[in-house]
């Protein structure tokens, strides 16, 4: 609407190109949906809902949901799961594409056409909590059971507006193998283990690199922050992001590209599992989803080549923390039914039938108890990270700080800007922008 | 003498209300979908309008020219600004240059596989730009890429060209010549085949090479259709988004950001639509500005 138009058959079919590739969605590479995470878990042993397969009697009507990307696809089961135990309401499945997700949701709330449920990945909680559109969360929805990061990112201006959904968190994905030929006996654990495995692994190893880190994602970086014991705003929600800690983090961070152990360009779109595969960059830090891209990356014989450890140490061992949210919506007509929806989908059990649906890891922590969850070594680490994670601030400025903050490593990692100028600009951006 | 045409100044309400009932559907559509928009996001540049207004658009607030005065101080709108006339400038010429020569030697020169070749130019034209965007990656890759290849069996280390932000803008434009210079074509072909051929006739009596007939002949009867592209061209390629969205999403460093890129950014993902709006209001004056001045500085007689 907003583009200038011209009658022209150039512009014309650019402008319409130019729909279609937006409507083709940015997502491809990066994987994950941006996610947001929490800090440390309190891991309550206490289910978070009570009674969330058991639905009150006398529920009716018609719910719609959307979910975004692979999850869309797949609610579908969960929905039917639901219906069953409740006949008298009617739930239907809108999948999103999570490029077009942004604009849609933009769109419904403006056109107040919005869902009753839906998704809402942490990092956009923020945004869409300062449209007013959410409606806050029932009282007997407790923050005990839940990863304690991952309820936070559901506090908008001090309301709780959504309800944790499922989460995902970040480890070190590295080759057993080159680790072996350089040397290295145990996973490093610590910021300087890391450092010198990355060298090791390139001058004995016989990789290329020593390590893959991204020249421009926040998503990286934020976790050398947390665990030097920095954060992105302080207890009172102001930016810190120039503190002694945030410099010593970057520097350590552009140490990797300034020394040749990462590289400082990949082609755009570049799967981290690819040059994993082939051993150009033998670590990488990653979510869950790239337990299953690196085993198709690599086939069969590549089985045994690699593993996974936590978050290396420095003060803390702090991970990124990202993942998903349900929101109900204030237009919603059938307020009832949509919080017996997301109740159903918080439950232990249900977390627990996901998780095996869709790979989606519980955001409830008893859900890591059902043994689908528990047997398999790598989750259970995965699981053992959650515990150590933090997640971004909750703020509507949030998509355009983290661009500026994007935008600055990168001057950072592949230019000549110090740390302490990366450090004191992000501070800048931040303090212009707004954090809250 | 016969009768005197009905000619007057009126010819009935009837005839009026089938003419008007005739252009309604336009009438009703581009009010509807472009004028009305069009008119909003002027309004709208006025306002901080964002993602709090959502819910009661009415109560945005009115911010004057802030929007603009802000524009003026912003360094990135200015890089944007500044990579767009860089594109434009180099992208443009080559655009037309290229085209030219390929319609002239598809007119006059090369005649068998003739309808092959202007396919052939013409298919990228209409093609997604998606896919073609795939295509150039792989292309472009530093390490598997084609042209890196060839580079290679040069002895010459290829560049990881997307990547680095001296080459980043020259592949985009690489790309986007490739692409549209297949349009210019199919123009400059219909405008010769415009030309009447005695022209030609009358041009080699008097001992005209080739050379001269395309100096002397084609390029001076052509000079309205390059006129006409060059306007066209120039106005699409101020508005640049596809090329760096699809391949470098405006990097490296804000190397290839274009100012509709920049629009959208701050229109779409950051929802500063106030302020996007004034960046599209100003590119609406420079588009304009430029369409004026090539109009009245060449479209006169030499």
């Amino acid at each position: 609407m907003i583009r200038t138009t011209h009658r022209s058959p150039l512009p014309a079919l650019v402008l319409v190109v130019a729909l279609v590739a937006m409507a083709c969605g940015t997502n491809q590479g990066s994987g994950a949906p941006a996610g947001a995470s929490g800090s440390p878990a309190a891991a309550g042993s206490q289910p978070a809902v009570s009674g969330g397969a058991s639905p009150a009697a006398d529920l009716s009507g018609e719910l719609t949901v959307w979910a975004m990307g692979a999850e869309g696809t797949k609610l579908g089961t969960l929905a039917d799961a639901f219906m069953a135990a409740n006949p008298g309401v009617k739930v239907s499945v809108t999948p999103v594409d999570w490029g077009q997700a942004v604009a849609k949701l933009q769109t419904a709330i403006a056109g107040k056409t919005t869902p009753d449920v839906s998704q809402m990945g942490t990092d956009m909680m923020g945004k869409f909590g300062a449209t007013g559109a959410f409606e806050p969360v029932p009282a007997d929805i407790a923050p005990a059971g839940y990863f304690e990061s991952a309820w936070n990112t559901n506090m908008v201006d001090g309301v709780v507006s959504g309800v944790p959904w499922y989460v995902e968190t970040r480890l070190l994905y590295y080759r057993t193998d080159i680790a072996e030929k350089a040397g290295i006996t145990s996973p490093p654990a610590t910021w300087d283990e890391l450092k010198a495995a990355a060298k090791a692994m390139k001058e004995k190893g016989g990789s290329k690199y020593g390590i893959g880190l991204g020249t421009k994602n926040w998503q990286e970086y934020f976790p050398f922050l947390w665990s030097n014991g920095g954060d992105v705003v302080d207890a009172s929600g102001n930016p810190t992001l120039n503190s002694p800690q945030a410099v010593e983090a970057l520097t350590f961070y552009k140490s990797f590209f300034d020394e040749g152990l990462t590289p400082k360009s990949v082609p755009e779109g570049t799967d981290p599992a690819t040059p994993f595969v082939t051993g150009d960059t033998p670590m990488f830090f990653s979510g869950p989803w790239h337990l299953a891209g690196v085993k198709a990356a690599g086939g069969a014989d590549f089985e045994g080549k690699w593993a996974i450890a936590p978050m290396v140490k420095k003060v803390t061992a702090t991970s990124f923390l990202g993942g998903s949210n349900l929101v109900v919506y204030k237009n919603s007509k059938n307020k009832d039914a949509a919080w017996a929806f997301v109740r159903f989908l918080s439950d232990p059990k249900t977390q627990a039938t996901w998780f095996t649906t869709s790979g989606d890891l519980p955001a409830v922590t008893s859900g890591w108890e059902d043994p689908a969850v528990k047997t398999d070594p790598n989750l259970a680490m995965f699981g053992e990270q959650l515990k150590d994670t933090k997640a971004q601030p909750v703020s509507s400025t949030w998509a355009e700080l983290s661009s500026a903050i994007n935008d600055t490593l990168e001057k950072m990692t592949t230019g000549t800007m110090t740390p302490q100028a990366a450090a004191d600009e992000m501070q800048q951006q931040a303090t212009s922008i707004g954090t809250k | 003498m016969a009768g005197r045409a009905p000619v007057g100044p009126r010819r009935g309400w009837r005839q009026d209300l089938v003419g008007w009932s005739f252009a309604a559907p336009f009438v009703i559509l581009f009010g509807i979908f472009l004028a009305l928009p069009i008119l909003a996001a002027f309004a709208l540049s006025f306002t901080s309008f964002g993602l709090r207004d959502l819910e009661n658009p009415i109560g945005t607030t009115v911010v004057g020219v802030q929007n603009y005065t802000d524009l003026l101080g912003d360094p990135k709108f200015w890089k944007s600004l500044g990579n767009t006339i860089y594109f434009v400038v180099v992208g443009v010429p080559l655009t037309l240059a290229l085209g030219l020569v390929i319609a002239n030697a598809l007119s006059r020169g090369i005649t068998r596989f003739r309808t092959v070749f202007r396919v052939g130019y013409y298919l990228p034209v209409i093609t997604s730009i998606v896919a073609i965007a795939v295509v150039w990656r792989f292309l472009l890759n530093p390490d598997v890429g084609l042209i890196n290849i060839l580079l290679g069996n040069l002895g010459i280390t290829g560049p990881n060209w997307l990547a680095s932000s001296a080459l980043a803008m020259p592949s985009i434009i690489a790309m986007a010549v490739w692409r549209n210079l297949g349009f210019a074509m199919v123009v400059f072909v219909a405008g010769m085949q415009a030309i009447p051929a005695m022209l030609y006739e009358a041009a080699s009596i008097d001992g005209a090479g080739r050379w001269q007939a395309f100096r002397y002949v084609t390029l001076p009867m052509l000079r309205p259709t390059i006129l006409f592209m060059l306007v066209i061209t120039t106005i699409g390629y101020l508005q640049l988004f596809e090329e760096p969205f699809v391949m470098t999403d405006g990097g490296p460093l804000d190397a290839t950001l274009s100012v509709t890129m920049y629009m959208y950014q701050q229109g779409f993902e950051f929802f500063h639509q106030g302020y996007a709006s004034a960046i599209a209001y100003v590119l609406f004056v420079i588009v304009a500005i430029v369409a004026f001045l090539q109009f009245k500085f060449l479209r006169s007689e030499p």
